[in-house]
């Protein structure tokens, strides 16, 4: 925290002196660290989209209490309504950034369909048996001209803002859309023609500041990867630099040839920073990103950069796919997963602009030196992390996105995904891969499932953000 | 209103001929006894992807056969390039039929859409 930039010089509008808080979430980043319990359990989305099991998708509940009977089983499975959903990554109602908003709790999952465009509350007030409370159907969301729901986040106050990545017909642009606390579609949250493609974003609220970043139209990325559309300018390559309070875009940056298909992006957590991250996908590189006070704009420069690999079954080398990231909440370490490759990695940012790689792991993927766990094939790659609070157990799933799946791990889809875990040791900066444990979706009573995004139901590394 | 004959054929699975009427979609005829794939229900993603291999009896050639003279569509198919229209894929979430067809059907249809392009 301590390389942390103060951008734009606004001073923090609360105290957090006496500690005194009501309302959701932890106070600050190290709060969450000193104050969140071990987590139990773990929500995970699980998918049969894509394929020809005749069930809905659903959010599986996962034992991660190793003292419990039940440790890495699904215990509870919320069902969905419909099918061909495609879940994929969902949010709260409210996180640390409504700390001091008295009455609103953390307890209501805003779970979207990427596919079907529909969007389903979840009660968690039972943690280990949430129930499904509210749908918005997908015409009641073409109504506002958009589609694909993507990344959840709340908005200090108990409004919720989603991500949308294409217009009613699945093609550009995209957009946001904002939901009251009633769960009832406020409308958009930007006026229309700020941004064509749109994916994940992260928002700093005390710097004023949301960022977002580029998939594609949801047309071209929905029936799967087409070198074609990347070659013909269909995927995306720049970050947009938004003024939060106005929804208006303010800077984009386009990051070149390095940096195709910009999908996970994360600000450090504290709320002083005006660091961050972003995985290019494609091009398998990290940026780093910060605000120049000199020249009073954001700036972003290749910071990692993986390298293809030949693979002796394969034409041509094999690009590492770095699909996801994620920021220990007390902004020491950087992990990520490199899907195709069968890598997760660790690298130390307490220096941003010069993250130092400090351990990693070679499990599943096309590469991974593990390819097995209790007996059980891998099939897929390292893909959706979640970390601990305390940043000492690293949790991943494999699926990356039905379709694309299919290309890559044609497998998966007739095996299912599985859940694994690392120990960290964030004093020395080691990973260890944990082979007691495994959760394998395959064994679900319908039949082998995807998993996609983890989050445990006190709030993860990549749900709080703080005001 | 006209009624068709549709034949699902499901890649190494099962065969099945449902009535669809000329002003549903395949997919929706087909629910609930068969369960088809399905996603986006706007012809934007290919989920429900089929490919057409008989219409009215006459069997596909190298060639291909002409959707249009098969189904009639409520929305664009904006899943589909000119090269997947052009080999009889047909999205079957807003295809209405106008003729007898037998298609080729179930998830391994929609892995077809695109190859890994690195291998």
């Amino acid at each position: 925290m301590s390389n942390a930039n103060t951008g734009s010089g606004m001073e923090p509008d609360h105290d957090h002196t006496d500690h005194h808080h009501t309302g959701p979430g932890y106070a600050t980043p190290q709060a969450a660290v000193e104050e969140g319990s071990r987590e139990e359990l773990a929500y995970v989305m699980c998918l049969y989209t894509g394929t020809d099991i005749d069930a809905p998708d659903f959010v599986g509940v996962v034992d991660l209490d190793p003292e419990s009977d039940t440790y890495t089983e699904i215990v509870d499975r919320v069902e969905m309504p419909n099918r061909g959903d495609e879940l994929h990554h969902f949010g709260w109602n409210a996180c640390s950034s409504s700390c001091h908003m008295d009455g609103l709790e953390r307890r209501h999952l805003i779970v979207p369909g990427q596919r079907s465009s529909r969007i389903h509350v979840i009660d968690t007030k039972d943690r280990r048996n949430p129930e499904l409370v509210e749908v918005i159907e997908p015409e009641a969301v073409f109504e506002y001209d958009l589609s694909a729901p993507h990344t959840v986040h709340c908005v200090p106050g108990g409004e919720i803002l989603i991500s949308m990545l294409g217009d009613a017909d699945g093609d550009l642009p995209g957009g946001f859309l904002q939901l009251n606390d009633d769960f009832e579609i406020e409308g958009r949250w930007e006026p229309p023609g700020e941004i064509e493609m749109n994916y994940d974003y992260w928002y700093q609220p005390r710097q004023n500041v949301m960022v977002s970043t580029e998939w594609a139209a949801p047309k071209t990325y929905y029936p799967g990867f087409d070198l074609e559309d990347v070659e013909e300018g269909k995927y995306g390559r720049r970050l947009h630099f938004w003024d939060w309070e106005d929804g208006t875009v303010e800077q984009t940056i386009d990051l070149g040839e390095e940096g195709k298909i910009p999908l996970e992006i994360r600000f450090l957590h504290t709320p002083e920073s005006t660091h961050g991250f972003v995985g290019t996908a494609l091009s398998s590189n990290i940026f780093h990103f910060w605000h120049d006070e000199d020249a009073g704009e954001y700036r972003a420069e290749k910071a990692i950069d993986f390298e293809a690999r030949e693979h002796p079954d394969w034409d041509m080398p094999v690009p590492p796919l770095t699909t996801d990231i994620l920021i220990s909440m007390d902004d020491r370490y950087l992990f990520g997963s490199n899907w195709l490759h069968g890598e997760l990695w660790m690298y130390d940012i307490s220096d941003p602009a010069n993250p130092r790689r400090a351990d990693s792991l070679s499990v599943g993927g096309h590469f991974g030196d593990v390819q097995e766990i209790q007996g059980r094939e891998l099939s897929a790659g390292t893909q959706m992390l979640q970390l601990s609070l305390d940043g000492e157990r690293l949790y991943w799933t494999t699926s990356l996105f039905s379709t694309w799946d299919d290309q890559f791990f044609p497998e998966e889809g007739e095996r299912g995904s599985v859940m694994l875990k690392a120990d960290v040791d964030p004093r020395d900066g080691t990973l260890e891969l944990d082979e007691d444990f495994l959760v394998d979706f395959g064994e679900c009573p319908a039949g082998p499932a995807r998993a996609h995004e983890i989050r445990w139901p006190d709030g993860d590394c990549t749900s709080d953000v703080w005001q | 209103m006209a009624r068709y004959q549709v034949t699902l054929d499901w890649v190494d699975g099962p065969t099945r001929t449902i009535d669809a009427e000329a002003d549903e979609t395949v997919l929706a005829a087909a629910r609930p006894d068969a369960a088809l794939p399905f996603g986006c229900r706007t012809g934007a993603c290919g989920s429900c992807v089929g490919r057409l291999l008989e219409v009215d009896g006459e069997v596909s050639d190298e060639t291909g056969v002409d959707v249009a003279d098969a189904f009639a569509y409520r929305r664009t198919p904006r899943a589909l390039k000119p090269r997947h229209r052009d080999d009889g894929y047909v999205l079957l979430c807003i295809a209405s039929p106008r003729a007898n067809s037998r298609i080729a059907v179930g998830s391994q249809v929609q892995s077809e859409l695109v190859d890994n392009p690195w291998k």
